[in-house]
């Protein structure tokens, strides 16, 4: 029998250039996704997973679910494991805590994600980006420190469907100023379409606010089976409907698409999910999408179905992801300005279309009923998604 | 004054640090993709059994799972698709300008595109359509350990692309 899954809480630390070791980061995320469930206690966990994918290389510790656990005083005894999916980590644990749920093997999951990215020295970061792809076949060359990449990207766009620098402009204009009323956000900065226009070159054509910056971060969420949901509070009820993740290539010479711009591994998972959660795109009211890069959210409301392939420059231009428009895109700032802490991304995601669907967010999308988040995973190898509704799958 | 890095690190090879692969027979059996490009070859394996030709050379076709595999040569030249020129930011090991390029290496190639780096290009110069060729360089060699503590020297080389010259 599957059973139905919630998720009830979540919390993070502040997002930034922290003075704060991984676990420091882990136990402030930790402290404060108790507090949004007060009815919970860290000994009523029965399951823990760790989103996070550089502290082997960053910070010579794997292994490290047992530690993330020891350290919040959870004592698992469903599962303790580390999840590791680059960007989408802590997407991916949310998808496996709810399958382990669904299936009875475990009731209450805590999925924690979080990255230290900054080592004490500047040019290690940089380096360690080099063992975020196909190691001897793409990084090689200089590869895995995403901007180069993402530059081709934006090149192909604006070369097959005419997108134009401004549009990439509006959409870091219109999550920064999300955003600015986000206290835990990297950046809290109102950014205007001129500052955005005539920032400093990064990647030609990407400038500064094109790009999602270096973060450390945690972020952390409590799911449970439906029973357990209501009995630990008495928001309403958010329900996992589904998701899915496609992975059809990982060496750049076999890149599944016409040009860089083409993504048909995000195709491929978005139609599986929604397949899977039983809606469709025009039924999705609020998503989070992985813009680490404003190419990249271009690309994915196309791809993900919410606007034609192609037209994902003039849909963000014309306010369609704002308050208001067809679907408000990363209300909560997004990587853009709250940063991108691997493991953390995909957790902060799901606290936010949570926030929507319970009615308490920031920039409240009234009367949301079904939300989506999105990730790419590093040289753009995979696609993540999962989608929650306020009813379940029936 | 204060003793900079990791002292017991002195004279040591730490492999994590390497951003090169390990090229050898000792640790790699797909050392026979560096050494024909050492002579000048760029090179993948084509699946004597179903015909399937894999980039990056496999031990194993992922196609029908046959070890039956023969090497191949690709086109040595292809034309820029897309790229792009890094300035600033550039990781420790690669000069600035870093350039990257999607290469079309021709409708009779089994490997139809592939991403690679150009080198021996300024900054400004590159346009799309360029033909370019590949190009073979040294690369630090390593220490292997074989026996006794005795080191073993492995020289190593990879590729990149460069403008043809007109």
């Amino acid at each position: 029998m599957v059973r139905r899954v919630c998720i009830v809480g979540g919390g993070m630390s502040k997002w930034g250039v922290r003075e704060a070791s991984l676990w420091d980061l882990v136990q402030e995320a930790g402290k404060e996704c108790f507090e949004d469930v007060p009815g919970l206690k860290p000994k009523d966990v029965d399951g823990l997973i760790f989103a996070n994918a550089t502290a082997g290389r960053r910070g010579f510790q794997i292994n490290s679910a047992p530690i993330c656990a020891e350290r919040l005083g959870i004592k698992p005894k469903s599962i303790c494991a580390r999840v590791d999916v680059l960007c989408a980590s802590g997407s991916t644990g949310i998808l496996l805590a709810y399958g382990l749920i669904a299936s009875g093997m475990a009731d209450i999951i805590m999925v924690v994600g979080a990255e230290k990215c900054y080592t004490p020295q500047k040019w290690e970061i940089f380096y360690s980006e080099l063992a975020t792809g196909d190691h001897d076949w793409d990084c090689v060359h200089g590869l895995g420190l995403p901007p180069p990449f993402f530059a081709m990207v934006a090149k192909e766009h604006m070369k097959h469907y005419g997108t134009t620098k401004e549009q990439l402009a509006w959409v870091s204009v219109i999550n920064y100023n999300y955003g600015a009323e986000n206290p835990k956000a990297q950046f809290q900065k109102k950014l205007t379409l001129e500052e955005a226009l005539n920032a400093p070159e990064v990647v030609p054509p990407l400038t500064l606010y094109d790009c999602c910056p270096i973060t450390d971060g945690a972020a952390a969420v409590i799911l449970a089976c439906e029973e357990k949901a209501k009995d630990l509070m008495d928001r309403p009820l958010v329900y996992i409907r589904g998701g899915a993740q496609a992975s059809l290539h990982a060496c750049s010479a076999n890149w599944p698409g016409e040009h860089f711009a083409d993504w048909p591994h995000l195709k491929v998972a978005a139609q599986r999910a929604y397949e899977i959660a039983k809606v469709g795109p025009e039924d999705i009211d609020v998503a989070q999408t992985h813009d680490c890069f404003s190419i990249s959210q271009i690309i994915e409301v196309e791809e993900l179905g919410f606007c034609k392939k192609g037209e994902g420059g003039p849909f963000i231009e014309s306010g369609q992801t704002k308050i208001g428009g067809k679907i408000p895109i990363n209300t909560d700032g997004g990587l853009l300005s709250v940063g991108h802490p691997f493991g953390g991304t995909g957790i902060r995601q799901a606290i936010e279309i949570m926030k929507q669907l319970q009615g308490r967010a920031r920039f409240q999308v009234e009367g949301a009923e079904i939300g989506l988040t999105h990730n790419l995973s590093g040289l753009n190898f995979e696609h993540t998604i999962v989608i929650y509704g306020r009813e379940p799958v029936k | 004054m204060a003793i900079l890095g990791v002292p017991i690190l002195e004279d040591k090879y730490p492999y994590t640090m390497d951003m090169w692969p390990l090229e050898c027979k000792e640790f790699n059996r797909l050392y026979k993709f560096y050494e024909h490009l050492k002579e000048g070859r760029f090179t993948t394996t084509r699946c004597r059994t179903c015909g399937h030709v894999a980039y990056p050379p496999r031990v194993i076709c992922p196609e029908c799972y046959s070890e039956d595999l023969e090497w191949i040569d690709l086109p040595t030249k292809g034309k820029v698709i897309v790229f792009t020129e890094q300035i600033r930011g550039v990781p420790l090991g690669f000069e600035s300008p870093l350039i990257h390029a999607h290469i079309d290496l021709g409708e009779g190639s089994p490997i139809r595109k592939i991403l690679s780096r150009i080198i021996n290009c300024p900054a400004g110069k590159l346009k799309e359509g360029d033909e370019v060729q590949l190009v073979v360089f040294p690369i630090p060699s390593h220490p292997i350990e074989v026996k006794g503590g005795e080191m073993k020297w492995v020289d190593r080389v990879f590729f990149a692309f460069e403008p043809v010259q007109k």
